[in-house]
């Protein structure tokens, strides 16, 4: 459980608990009309849900702080309805259910990123030493496995064809993306963003 | 600097020029006025002042004529756009006056000290206020609420008053604990007043200014509750109405000053000061200390008949060089490397 906080301690990238959930403050305005109530105007995210909502609070208000903290993971396995990553620091073996990991499943990669000999870094979010949320690389680049054969002679331009990587993700690549090419996506939008050259 | 130069240059020749002494009293103190929601930053064995209020007023019983002051003051917890922990502030007051006379006074230093900065700003200059005008506090809140307001409710009273339009405003008495003040109808009535009129201001009164920010505004004539170290007594306009003898100045939208009809009583202003402790003993906020030397002298040989008022001076800067936030504007020196 979190601590009492008092409204004097808000500030930005604050974490507030309310109704059960952890808040992060995103903006955060302090006004006090005359020689009135200090009002604390955030906008706050749902660490967990990321939905944003607005609230104001007022001086002598009491609030709850929300015991969350960011850890550093490597993703070992799926199976069994869950995924299963180590914390890269202690060792210690955390499983993520399907529901929280989501399609960031497609993501979950145990091997390093070419170039590096470093296991990919996931943040995982506790709250009250609950694994309540994930944070994938922004960009990661994947092997193409299956994909379309290239049209020969098309040059319309914007033209695409499905294609798969190894986690089963589905993305839409230009025509020149053969099976066997690694290629970057973005996590965030899980669209193509380009070839990347590997020396195997 | 320049700017700052040019402004504390205008605002004490504008102010000498007006009659009035230049004092300085001590940033450290025993005590400091006691409010709600002003909380004073410690310094053992005593406190920073939060304004220079009571020891001038001391100085003043003590048979000192029309005096001002331009002193730093701290006040914790206070981080924003317009608001930080230290800063600076314009305070005076005029012995055998009344509020109008230190409301001109606010007028001539704003436009001294934006004819002062202007004359040194690389930017074209930015306009002082067109005009003046005065609104009163409790006719205005009741117009722009939508409800019928006296002024002088009770915190229930108020409550019910409120009712129609308490979604609207956010609940604005939420944090009023009824089951705590209820034995203590001052305090009662100080808070549920003191979180209106900070809600009000919010949603109501800003967006007020806001369409009238060429003009300088006085809201005037306080609500009884909100008199702090104000005199209660009938209204100037309507002597039907008791109201608080204290003003905010405006300037461009902002609040700028905040001015008494300075209260003499030395057992009403003991009153008040517990009301405020009562209110914050329900917030689970500590009590303030007293300041029993002030009291005493309040008592004997007593102050005179007197208007004060304070002026946020780094806002008052900012306004003047047409910036939006106080770290804008700050003479601070480079952090350490």
């Amino acid at each position: 459980m979190g601590s009492v906080m008092d409204v004097s301690e808000l500030k930005k990238n604050a974490k507030v608990e309310m109704d059960g959930h952890p808040y992060v403050v995103t903006e955060f305005q302090f006004v006090k009309p005359g020689k009135g109530q200090g009002l604390y105007k955030c906008k706050l995210k749902n660490m967990i849900t990321g939905a944003v909502l607005d609230r104001t609070w007022r001086s002598g208000e009491k609030l709850e702080s929300a015991n969350v903290d960011s850890r550093t993971m490597q993703f070992l396995f799926s199976g069994g309805g869950a995924h299963t990553f180590m914390d890269s620091a202690n060792y210690e073996q955390v499983e993520l259910s399907e529901d929280l990991v989501g399609d960031d499943k497609y993501f979950l990669l145990d091997a390093p990123q070419p170039g590096s000999d470093q296991p990919i870094a996931y943040n995982v979010l506790f709250y009250n030493n609950r694994p309540v949320g994930l944070d994938v690389p922004s960009h990661l680049v994947m092997e193409v496995t299956e994909c379309e054969p290239g049209v020969k002679g098309d040059t319309a331009t914007n033209v695409t064809k499905g294609a798969t990587v190894q986690t089963g993700l589905e993305v839409q690549v230009p025509l020149f993306i053969k099976q066997g090419d690694m290629i970057k996506i973005d996590t965030r939008s899980k669209s193509y963003v380009e070839r990347v050259n590997v020396n195997k | 600097m320049a700017v700052w130069d040019a402004a504390l240059r205008a605002v004490r020749s504008e102010l000498r020029g007006r009659g009035l002494a230049e004092v300085l009293t001590p940033l450290r103190l025993p005590a400091v006025a006691v409010e709600p929601f002003i909380e004073p930053i410690a310094a053992p064995p005593g406190l920073l002042a939060t304004s220079p209020e009571l020891p001038m007023k001391r100085l003043l019983c003590r048979g000192a004529p029309s005096i001002f002051q331009v002193t730093p003051c701290f006040r914790a917890a206070e981080h924003g756009d317009l608001h930080r922990e230290e800063f600076h502030m314009v305070e005076w007051y005029r012995v055998a006056a009344d509020a109008p006379a230190v409301r001109g006074d606010v007028e001539r230093v704003v436009e001294a000290v934006f004819e002062a900065v202007a004359g040194v700003l690389p930017e074209p200059p930015v306009a002082p206020p067109r005009a003046w005008i005065e609104a009163q506090a409790v006719p205005l809140m009741a117009e722009t609420l939508g409800v019928t307001l006296r002024g002088d409710e009770d915190a229930p009273a108020l409550r019910a008053a409120l009712r129609p339009v308490s979604a609207r405003l956010g609940d604005p008495l939420a944090t009023v604990r009824d089951d705590r003040l209820a034995t203590s109808p001052r305090a009662h009535a100080l808070a549920a007043w003191t979180a209106l009129f900070s809600a009000w201001c919010d949603v109501e009164l800003d967006p007020w200014l806001a369409a009238r920010r060429d003009t300088g505004v006085h809201l005037v004539e306080l609500p009884p509750a909100l008199a702090a170290l104000s005199e209660v007594a009938a209204s100037e306009r309507d002597a039907t109405r008791t109201v608080a003898h204290r003003f905010e100045s405006h300037v461009h939208g902002r609040e700028l000053a905040n001015g008494y009809r300075e209260l003499r009583d030395a057992d009403e202003q003991r009153r008040r000061f517990a009301d405020v402790n009562a209110l914050r003993a329900s917030l689970d906020e500590p009590a303030l200390p007293v300041d029993e030397a002030f009291l005493e002298d309040l008592r004997a040989p007593g102050l005179p008949p007197c208007a004060g008022v304070a002026l946020g001076l780094d806002r008052l800067v900012l306004l003047a060089c047409g910036r939006r936030r106080l770290a804008d504007v700050a003479l601070e020196l480079p952090a350490a490397p």
